[in-house]
């Protein structure tokens, strides 16, 4: 519990910077669906007649004109950088012992390694909760100050919902890269590298059908805000998926951090 | 000397990495070329029927937009992106590193001014995001005539293709001003990554809504792709916009390098 309640005060500034730059986006970007609204139906006729340049634009197959419709192209963005959040914290809660020479003094203590792991991960998951619902909130209020139209409160629930299972699944991969990598200096440029190339290739495929099952690969085409305003439900498929992502990476954390030397 | 040596080979691996990204990334696009060709006739159409201010909101004039120059107008804006996160990494970490590793202390008791240390350091992450650039320049038209199987005006394809520089060096100097004036980074990749992401979704959201005034503001938006294409040049007054910032940036930096205090411990 200890280390719990010591990780939480160590990330508490930043968390609090964190939420305080989702509202912000989420602000900015509602501000400029203001003035877009007023510019009428047109923008939305063009992008669907095209859709590779929709697809430029991140947006497809939804309303642009609703509110929830341009908050969809903001939620891309929203993801991007809470998963930037997630796996940065994964990498860095565990990586900072040895980078920061403060591991011989931890495991000086009496606890084992893998409750070092829980609690680190009990104190991450915490974090990333917060983060999801300052973001949540600052959605829900945003939008609804902007909408016209019915209340989209329970679409923009949805999509932290499929947020947070992203959250969480580059949240555990950060955690795992740091726990397996014997330099602890590379485990948040591997954890990001991997956040990156997924998410260009989601970019990828938005502008091709070629390949469609790459999407498997990709946690930012799991929950799609197009797909999810859509259907009003989050696909079961990609939810399995991505908690057995979160496992495996898990219990390589667990297994790899348990047994390996640690670089002091 | 020895500081710029040691900077380039400390950085060799990462920029060879970013290089061959950037390179495979563009390659990786560029073979979805034949089939928005097909594609494209048909959206000629469709655009033909929308006013001309409406269709130059969103930056597409008809003929660039079915042509590979008009392609790789969206390509290098991916590209622009992946590569302004490599040069704020590089911008960011440069001079902060030394504190971050506690060796400020070691390299500041050498027999050298302030000055020459940023300046080495400068000319270093210069030299490395040279390089990017020029393997890129030289491999991509190779690509896009063995993937794409299209080959593009020499003259556009550079035009377009130094943008990733300008915005590379904009990037690489809001980072080398932030690695110097912030008291202690503790992590450059959410600084980097952040401040990129951000100005790119500033930019995005608004040539969807066709606003204009936020080009000043986000670097991502300086270059406007159907322009370069049409006219075969840039808009000078961003030129002149992107060049005053990083004059300033560059001053700033030494300024505050040379009075601030090192953190030692």
């Amino acid at each position: 519990m200890n280390i719990v309640l010591r990780e939480l005060k160590a990330h508490m500034k930043s968390l609090i910077a964190w939420s305080v730059g989702m509202f912000f986006l989420v602000l900015l970007g509602m501000v400029k669906y203001s003035g877009f609204a007023a510019s009428g139906q047109s923008a939305n006729d063009l992008f669907k007649g095209l859709p590779t340049l929709a697809a430029l634009f991140g947006v497809q197959s939804v309303d642009l004109t609703t509110a929830i419709g341009f908050y969809s192209v903001l939620f891309l963005y929203i993801l991007v950088m809470t998963s930037i959040h997630a796996s940065l914290l994964g990498a860095e809660i565990i990586s900072k012992e040895e980078q920061d020479k403060t591991a011989e003094f931890l495991f000086a203590k009496p606890v084992t390694r893998k409750h070092v792991v829980t609690s680190k991960l009990l104190a991450s998951f915490i974090n990333i909760l917060i983060l999801n619902l300052a973001t949540l909130v600052s959605s829900v209020t945003v939008v609804a100050a902007y909408n016209k139209g019915e209340s989209a409160t329970s679409t923009i629930l949805l999509l932290m919902v499929g947020m947070f299972f992203v959250q969480l699944i580059f949240l555990s991969i950060g955690m795992a890269a740091a726990a397996i990598s014997k330099k602890p200096k590379l485990a948040a440029p591997a954890a990001t590298s991997l956040l990156l190339a997924t998410f260009f290739l989601s970019l990828w495929l938005d502008i091709t059908s070629k390949l469609p099952d790459l999407k498997y690969l990709t946690p930012f085409k799991y929950f799609e805000a197009k797909t999810i305003i859509n259907n009003a439900t989050l696909n079961p498929l990609y939810i399995i998926i991505s908690l057995g992502i979160i496992a495996v990476m898990l219990i390589a954390a667990y297994f790899r951090y348990s047994s390996r030397d640690l670089s002091i | 000397m020895n500081m710029l040596m040691h900077e380039l080979r400390q950085n060799q691996k990462t920029t060879i990495i970013w290089t061959l990204s950037l390179v495979a990334g563009a390659a990786l696009y560029l073979s979805l070329f034949p089939a928005f060709a097909n594609e494209t006739a048909a959206l000629r159409k469709i655009l033909e029927g929308y006013p001309p201010d409406f269709r130059k909101a969103l930056g597409i004039t008809i003929d660039s937009f079915a042509s590979i120059s008009g392609f790789y107008s969206f390509i290098i804006a991916f590209i622009m992106l992946a590569g302004s996160i490599q040069a704020m990494i590089l911008g960011t970490s440069i001079v902060s590193k030394e504190e971050r590793g506690k060796t400020a202390e070691f390299l500041l008791t050498k027999p050298v001014h302030r000055s020459q240390i940023l300046t080495a350091k400068l000319v270093a992450a210069l030299i490395l995001i040279l390089i990017t650039n020029v393997v890129y320049m030289i491999s991509v038209p190779l690509l896009l005539n063995a993937i794409a199987g299209a080959t593009i005006a020499l003259k556009t394809f550079l035009l377009l293709s130094l943008t990733l520089f300008f915005v590379q060096l904009f990037f690489l100097g809001l980072g080398f001003l932030i690695s110097v004036s912030a008291p202690k980074i503790r992590s450059v990749l959410a600084v980097s990554l952040t401040t990129v992401f951000g100005f790119y979704t500033a930019g995005i959201l608004d040539s969807i809504i066709g606003n204009t005034a936020i080009r000043y503001l986000t670097p991502f938006k300086y270059f406007d792709f159907s322009y370069i294409v049409k006219n075969g040049s840039y808009e000078i007054r961003f030129m002149v916009i992107e060049v005053v910032i990083l004059i300033l940036a560059i001053t700033t930096s030494y300024y505050i390098y040379m009075k601030r205090d090192i953190r030692s411990t």
